[in-house]
């Protein structure tokens, strides 16, 4: 099993934050795998430490309030989380590379597209001003930017939404990363927008063998690209497994409700959309039970008692439940 | 640009009409006047003497007289001061506030500025608690407190500058610095919370994924957008500082234009008064001019109107 290191290997990251309220344990005790060329979907709702995880790989976790409290992300063999900030500088952008939420904020409005894609290649690649620039203005046609020659001594405000979000990916894809983490790239772009993005990105996947994380709290985003999928709740993963089976037969009763609270164009009839009741639990304030609990309806006793790890479930996947949901919902169903 | 400039013109000489009109008016309309002294004159004395500044005419003809020799650049002979003509005490005056003023100038942005930077990178460190603490006693304190305990300590226990006085360099030392550490106060205040605001961007994020290092990112990616409320402050700061302090030149016994602002108004030297108030405001509106132009410059969303 432990031939040539894996790409990236995280192994019970727990990233916490001090605020007023007290500790909050943003993530708890995360561990998984990404392999090359694999995509990895990682969702969950706001606030469940999907971004967080991410962030705290690369050393981009605000500090103070936030701190690495334990785990360990080794990338090729490396961990990233004890690498010092010279070495991690050499990681960030050359190896792994990151697209973020809003194209609108994240390119720097007081420098030209130019600048903020060439000084990456100028860094990290040794490019010449010239080599640079030609190297840029290559990866903007590859994005599919119209006229990207003229275009590129353009500041980002000049660029639609959509368009800023091409010029990111050309920018994170420019030093032809080993992977990608993408968080949320296509939540702030309209819908025919977002298929392009989530398209272009698969097509540099094929092209590079690049892996890619695919942070999301969309479901239809995670059907259509990733290969396997995290299910994140308050800091901890309660649910992992290929797409298929994740989609097929869910195992953790919030990928339960996350799954029936989207409409599905396969099912027929009205059935009705259940949303997930409840509030997501205050971090700062975790007990000694399962953090779904107050919002399951599979919650039995136990779960009151004891923090569900997580275990082998039959769709070859991890789950971290007390409860059989499968054996649950068919009693369910056989009563009503 | 150049339209914009030119329109800009035109309103500054609105502007300076309207200044004029109201501090003309103003200054009519309060009681006493440029002869009104505890020594009574002889009233064929005073008939002559208001005969000689023409104050002995209807308001409107006076107006328009003064109005007519301020376009002509002409801002009349002091009430005061005899034998000095307005235009004579500001080409006196002014130069020597204005160096003065571009020292202080020099105080309040090398020390506002290494002092906001350094507090905001190491935001909520001892140094910055110390920094911003210092800042706000800097702005607390008043000119004359500062000058006196600068020149207790700086002349007389350990004598490296002089006291007072004009005409070399050590003599701009200490005026120099006083004049400038409010103002280096408030640029460390406005140069530290523009950071920090910059610093929690999404867009420095970015950059800080992308490999780039700390100095990096702070001085390509965050000090344009950090300098902007430095820059809106600094264009009405300059217009004051260089028109000069009436506490400092008069602690150090500086002959700069300072004591002439509060003299002209107390004494209804109605001539000099007016001078200085257009002066000040050609300066004012200047300053903002030059800030809105550079505003283009360091923004490129910004377009000039």
């Amino acid at each position: 099993m432990t031939e040539s290191p894996r790409l990236l290997e995280v192994r019970d990251l727990a990233v916490y934050f001090k605020t007023d309220e007290g500790i909050v344990r943003a993530v708890d005790g995360v561990s998984f795998d990404v392999d090359r060329g694999e995509t990895l979907g990682i969702v969950g709702e706001s606030g469940s430490g999907k971004s967080v995880t991410n962030l705290a790989m690369l050393g981009l976790v605000p500090q103070p309030p936030g701190w690495v409290e334990r785990g360990a992300a080794r990338f090729r063999g490396d961990d990233l989380l004890k690498m010092s900030e010279r070495k991690l500088c050499g990681i960030r952008g050359r190896r792994v590379a990151m697209i973020f939420q809003d194209p609108m904020t994240s390119l720097n409005p007081f420098l030209t597209i130019a600048d903020q894609m060439t000084e990456m290649t100028r860094l990290h690649l040794g490019h010449t001003r010239r080599q640079a620039l030609s190297h840029a203005i290559g990866m903007l046609e590859r994005v599919g930017i119209a006229s990207p020659a003229d275009r590129i001594a353009d500041y980002p405000h000049q660029f639609s939404g959509g368009m800023r979000q091409r010029v990111m990916i050309a920018m994170a894809l420019s030093c032809h990363p080993d992977l990608l983490i993408a968080d949320e790239p296509t939540t702030a772009l309209d819908v025919t927008i977002q298929a392009q993005i989530l398209e272009l990105l698969q097509e540099f996947q094929r092209e590079q063998d690049t892996a890619i994380i695919m942070i999301t709290h969309d479901l239809g985003v995670i059907a259509n690209i990733c290969h396997r999928v995290n299910v994140m709740y308050a800091g901890k993963i309660v649910e992992e497994a290929d797409v298929a089976s994740l989609f097929a037969s869910p195992r953790h009763p919030y990928t339960l409700g996350l799954l029936s609270s989207i409409p599905r164009l396969d099912e027929r009839g009205a059935e009705r959309l259940t949303p997930i009741s409840g509030q997501p639990p205050d971090l700062a304030n975790l007990d000694n039970g399962c953090s779904f609990r107050a919002r399951c309806r599979y919650a039995i006793e136990r779960c009151a008692n004891e923090i569900p790890e997580l275990r082998m479930v039959s769709h070859g996947g991890q789950a971290a439940c007390h409860v059989d949901v499968a054996e649950a919902a068919g009693q369910e169903k056989a009563h009503a | 640009m150049i339209g914009f400039l030119v329109r800009r013109l035109g309103w500054m000489i609105i502007t300076l009409w309207v200044v004029f009109t109201i501090s003309f008016a103003l200054m009519r309309s309060v009681p006493g006047g440029p002869l009104s002294s505890e020594r009574a004159l002889e009233p064929e004395i005073e008939k002559n003497i208001r005969a000689r500044y023409h104050l002995d005419e209807p308001l409107m003809k006076q107006y328009l007289r003064e109005l007519g020799n301020t376009l002509q650049g002409d801002l009349g002979y002091s009430f005061k001061l005899a034998d000095f003509s307005v235009n004579e005490i500001i080409a006196q005056g002014f130069p020597i506030s204005a160096t003065l003023g571009i020292v202080a100038l020099g105080v309040a942005l090398s020390i506002g500025l290494t002092a906001g930077i350094v507090s905001a990178i190491r935001r909520q460190s001892l140094i910055d608690v110390t920094l911003m603490s210092l800042a706000t006693v800097g702005i607390a304190l008043p000119n004359f407190v500062v000058a006196g305990i600068l020149i207790i300590l700086l002349v007389f226990l350990w004598p490296v500058f002089p006291a007072a006085g004009w005409g070399n360099l050590s003599q701009l030392v200490l005026p120099g610095f006083c004049l400038g550490l409010p103002y280096a106060a408030y640029v460390a205040r406005l140069a530290r919370t523009g950071l920090l605001d910059v610093l929690s961007q999404d867009y420095i994020r970015t950059a800080r994924a992308k490999g780039l290092r700390t100095p990096t990112v702070i001085l390509r990616h965050a000090l344009k957008g950090a300098m902007l409320p430095v820059v809106s402050f600094m264009g009405p700061a300059i217009a004051g500082i260089l028109t000069g302090s009436l506490v400092v030149e008069q602690i150090f016994a500086i002959p700069g234009l300072g004591v002439h602002f509060i003299q002209a108004a107390t004494q209804r030297d109605y001539t000099l008064a007016m001078g200085l108030v257009l002066l000040y405001t050609t300066l004012l509106y200047t300053m903002n001019l030059l800030v809105d132009v550079s505003y283009v410059y360091l923004d490129p969303r910004a377009k000039l109107e």
